[in-house]
């Protein structure tokens, strides 16, 4: 079905992007209300994509033809429409809490004009329907992504940037490979059911795309040995931002493996290739590795840095798999994750606004002082960890299934052992901050607020609490249409057939 | 309209005359130079515009002063690829209205002689028109020399400390080039007789005997135009000439006088392309690899420059490896990236010159280091610097993405993968220069005040600058219609089926 909904959901927040600059200078409340105005659409619009898409509408809408070959092209699919929705409500969380967090930052208009570009290339990202789209998009916000990175202007913030920026070029290179070297074998198709490459290609190429697009995709997904620019981003980035760039950038390019494994490839030609056990492994030991490293940090940013890295693992592990079971584990997790992940990355965010608190180490007994924020990291914790019945639990048990339907136990092991150090580097932080004593008063660093009343106002606990509470929600709910689940069997009913 | 078959003689004499005329009228008042200037430009616009027009509707034509027939008379003949003269009357009309402010200040001017940067401007521009669309051999030198010449004092005219020298060394190696192109046409007229190209090739096809002749031939006029393109190892001259010209020189320079050495390299393929009496293959390869060359070496000296314009220099060098790579692809898709991008380079390295012309007019500095924090006293300038940098890198859907995308895919079509990756790596090594660039105008703490107090550049700087940077990202998006354009002389080149 044509229509103009997905290129809405594109250009409203560039919209908003141009008008950021201008409405600061008004006033910050004019660009709050804005800008607020304007995701929110946004993000109902994603939302009313989802209906249509569970009876199994396709939107679609040619926009431009760049070349001669080549249309820009959207097309909204359950995979896609679930990876929007998710990208536009996180968004409109890290906005709401930015509102709060920046009040004091320096270059607000030019924070927020980024903040909105990025999202209107990310839902780009989500909608794009062939590969030279997604290419534009996905290149697009990697880069615009470098002044929100290096926002706070330290030679820390320069280092990480500079860092991010050349390990993303790089993958982002990979991935333009990729797409031309797809465009010479089978020229330029939709990204539809009926993938791309067919096992009459000559196979030296097809192995070729594949570690080219796996290599590219795989410096966003951040899988070891191509996570470099992750522990080194967030710290660097200002808290809602790295809400997001946890939450869901870094699953952009978990998301383009989807696209390429279920659409470029397909999973028969996968299987043929025999190509997954090497994907597989990566995945395992990149969960294994990075929780371990994670277990080490003092920082808390950088510490949830590493479990994003260990969590999208299992996202490319559940692709890697090549079963029903584990696709629906795969996809759904990119959704809970993004919300969990959000949530205790904006703790982490209203810990160094409110408390001065950088570091692991300082966190003990602030639950005292800051009840709602440590509630609402624990809870994302749990989440973390798979504790049913919340969010992180229901993607865990999918995968599980798909592990043990693909008749691979080892990988059980990884699937446990990861949730296990998620344990042992999240749990102590909930541990020291509810059951330790407060360091003394004199020592409490650069505190100086009253230490009775560090919440945060309500303008930044809300998103947080949001982001929190629903882990509960996609737990409990997790089987109504409507919820993520539904929308990734759909996606699969399309991918297996 | 456009039918009217003098447009073609207007195209080229308009500029021509405009560079006698211009220094006579503004005698008594010399402020009216820039304004005659950009009048003579504007005659120029149109005719080009009726020209393309004509071009897009009938394809190739060509026109003979006077009647004179060919092969006796000479001829101006206009295909797809004379099709550059619209980039040459955009940029040159720009580039008038950028130098009025620019001129008054650079160091050194003697005011009397302003007239006469315009008429040097004039000229260099019509010798680069009548250069693009001559169907003639021995104008093709004439208009050659013209373009040189003129190019030379325009460097030298900046009255930067070692202006003189860069022009020198420039002139040296001009001169060198212009020598062989002489010598090659020459040969082929003693050879064949005639000066016209089109009755060269297929004369050239009808001779006996060795093809040592025509591939010396061939081989001093492809030198000569390596030469004016810059091509390693034959680029030792541009990066001082372009850094030290004026702004608005840099960019006609840099965006403009370049590609009349790829002009010439595509005509010379096209008369040997058409006889078929030299195999053009080894010089393919030749190109293929002069091209990678290129690209990474230009790349490789821009990451250490910490003068802008120097820097904006050798990203020339690497973007000309690209195009040659392209050329010398002779895959279909190859051919047409590294035509396109001679089109877009020049936008994209107009653009780039402009801002950098803007900044250096205002704030009186010209490294990296100098001019941190000017992204926040001239933010239109730096964002349309920012534009052309995401631009030149190949970021899509702008611009430069285009010709990355299809020479990529004409080196996997020509057979020849590894220049495919080659190429798409050798861009990461460029955008590393301008990430510092980026890095210095927004995000390091300043170190001048001049440049925090600077205001943002004059209008008549602005509106070059930000309209070729919004082109920049059209072009992109509507790379249909430039692809579409040329594709036909394209085709026309691969088959031999007369230029």
């Amino acid at each position: 079905m044509m229509s103009v909904l997905p290129l809405m959901a594109v250009l409203l927040p560039m919209v908003g992007a141009v008008a950021a600059v201008r409405l600061q200078r008004i006033s910050s409340r004019v660009r709050a209300i804005g800008l607020g105005a304007i995701c929110s659409v946004t993000a109902v619009l994603s939302l009313s994509l989802l209906p249509g898409v569970l009876r199994g509408t396709v939107y679609e809408l040619h926009i431009l033809q760049m070349t001669p070959e080549i249309w820009l092209y959207m097309r909204v699919d359950a995979l896609g429409a679930l990876f929007g929705a998710t990208v536009a409500c996180l968004w409109l969380l890290g906005l709401v809490y930015s509102d709060g967090y920046m009040k004091h930052g320096h270059r607000q208009g030019r924070y927020y004009a980024f903040f909105m570009l990025c999202l209107a290339w990310t839902m780009g990202v989500a909608y794009s329907g062939n590969l030279l789209t997604f290419l534009i998009f996905y290149e697009l916000f990697s880069v615009l992504t470098y002044p929100l990175i290096v926002h706070e202007e330290t030679p820390e913030a320069i280092a990480a940037g500079t860092k991010y920026i050349v390990y993303i070029l790089l993958g982002g290179s990979l991935v333009l490979l990729g797409v031309v070297l797809t465009f010479f074998v089978a020229g330029a198709q939709t990204l539809s059911a009926v993938p791309l490459l067919d096992a009459g290609m000559d196979h030296s190429w097809l192995l070729l795309i594949f570690w080219c697009f796996l290599a590219g995709f795989g410096v966003k997904a951040a899988l070891v040995p191509l996570h470099g620019w992750v522990p080194d981003a967030h710290p660097a980035a200002p808290a809602p931002f790295s809400a997001v760039l946890s939450g869901v950038m870094v699953a952009a390019g978990s998301f383009g493996i989807m696209r390429v494994v279920y659409q470029v490839f397909g999973v028969e030609l996968l299987a043929l290739l025999n190509v997954m056990p090497y994907m597989a492994a990566i995945a395992g030991f990149t969960v294994f590795f990075a929780a371990v490293l994670a277990v080490n940090q003092d920082n808390l940013k950088r510490r949830l840095a590493y479990s994003t890295i260990s969590q999208m693992a299992y996202v490319t592990l559940g692709i890697a798999l090549l079963t029903a079971e584990a696709t629906s584990g795969a996809i759904i997790h990119i959704t809970n994750h993004a919300f969990m992940k959000g949530a205790l990355f904006l703790c982490a965010g209203l810990l160094i606004t409110r408390a001065g608190i950088r570091n692991v180490s300082e966190m003990r007994g602030i639950a005292k002082r800051m009840p709602i924020t440590m509630a609402a990291f624990a809870l994302a914790t749990l989440g973390m960890i798979g504790t049913p019945p919340l969010s992180g639990f229901v993607s865990k048990w999918y995968l599980g299934q798909g592990i043990l339907q693909a008749d691979q136990p080892l990988y059980l092991i990884v699937l446990l052992g990861g949730a296990l150090l998620a344990a042992i580097y999240l749990l102590p932080i909930v541990y020291a901050a509810y059951f330790l004593e407060p360091p003394a008063v004199e020592q409490s660093g650069a505190d100086t607020d009253d230490p009775d009343a560090a919440e945060a106002p309500l303008g930044m606990l809300i998103p947080t609490v949001i982001a929190s509470g629903l882990t509960i929600v996609l737990g409990l709910t997790a089987t109504l249409p409507g919820m993520p689940l539904s929308l990734a069997a759909k996606a699969v009913e399309q991918f297996f057939r | 309209m456009e039918n009217w078959p003098h447009w073609l003689v207007l195209v080229v004499m308009a500029p021509l005359v405009g560079a006698a005329v211009v220094p006579a009228l503004s005698l008594r008042n010399r402020a009216l130079a820039p304004w005659i200037a950009l009048a003579v430009m504007s005659v120029t616009s149109l005719a080009a515009l009726m020209l393309l027009v004509r071009v897009a509707r009938e394809g190739l034509f060509s026109y003979v002063p006077g009647g004179w027939e060919v092969p006796y008379g000479i001829e101006l003949r206009f295909d797809e690829f004379s099709a550059v003269i619209g980039i040459i009357c955009l940029i040159g009309w720009l580039a008038v209205l950028f130098s009025v402010r620019y001129v008054e200040h650079m160091p050194n001017v003697v005011p009397d002689r302003i007239p006469y940067y315009y008429a040097l401007l004039l000229l260099n521009m019509g010798g680069m028109i009548g250069f693009s669309v001559t169907g003639d051999l021995f104008n093709f030198f004439i208009f050659l020399e013209i373009l040189s010449l003129s190019g030379y004092a325009l460097v030298a005219i900046s009255g930067e400390r070692i202006a003189e020298m860069a022009a020198f060394k420039y002139l040296l190696m001009g001169a060198i080039s212009s020598l062989s192109v002489l010598f090659a046409v020459g040969f082929i007229y003693g050879m064949t007789g005639t000066l016209n190209m089109a009755d060269a090739a297929s004369r050239l096809a009808g001779l006996d005997g060795s093809p040592a002749a025509p591939a010396v031939a061939l081989g001093l006029m492809t030198v000569g135009f390596m030469v004016k393109a810059a091509i390693f190892p034959l680029h030792v001259w541009l990066p001082d000439a372009h850094a030290i010209a004026p702004s608005p020189v840099s960019a006609v320079l840099s965006g403009l006088v370049v590609k009349v050495g790829i002009i010439g390299v595509i005509r010379v393929q096209q008369i040997y392309q058409d006889s078929g009496v030299v195999d053009l293959a080894i010089l393919n390869q030749l190109f293929v690899w002069l091209g990678a060359i290129s690209i990474v070496v230009g790349a490789f000296f821009a990451i250490f420059q910490e003068d802008i314009k120097l820097m904006l220099a050798y990203s020339t060098i690497s973007n000309i490896g690209y195009i040659v790579m392209g050329l010398g692809l002779a895959s279909t898709y190859g051919v047409i990236g590294g035509s396109v991008h001679v089109f877009n380079h020049a936008l994209i390295k107009a653009a780039l010159f402009f801002a950098a012309g803007a900044l250096i007019y205002r704030t009186g500095y010209r490294t990296l280091t100098d001019l941190r924090g000017v992204g926040k006293s001239m933010p239109l300038t730096c964002a349309a610097l920012s534009i052309g940098a995401i631009s030149i890198v190949g970021i899509p859907p702008t611009a430069g993405f285009l010709c990355k995308w299809y020479i990529a895919l004409g080196a996997f079509e020509a057979d020849q993968p590894f220049f495919g990756f080659a190429l798409i790596f050798g861009a990461l090594f460029i955008f590393i220069y301008y990430i510092r660039m980026v890095n210095a105008f927004y995000f390091l703490p300043p170190v001048r005040s001049e440049v925090v107090d600077a205001k943002e550049a004059p209008l008549s700087m602005l509106i070059p600058t930000l309209s070729l940077a919004a082109l920049c990202l059209i072009m992109g998006l509507a790379g249909r219609i430039p692809l579409s354009f040329i594709e036909p002389a394209v085709m026309r080149l691969l088959n031999g089926a007369g230029g």
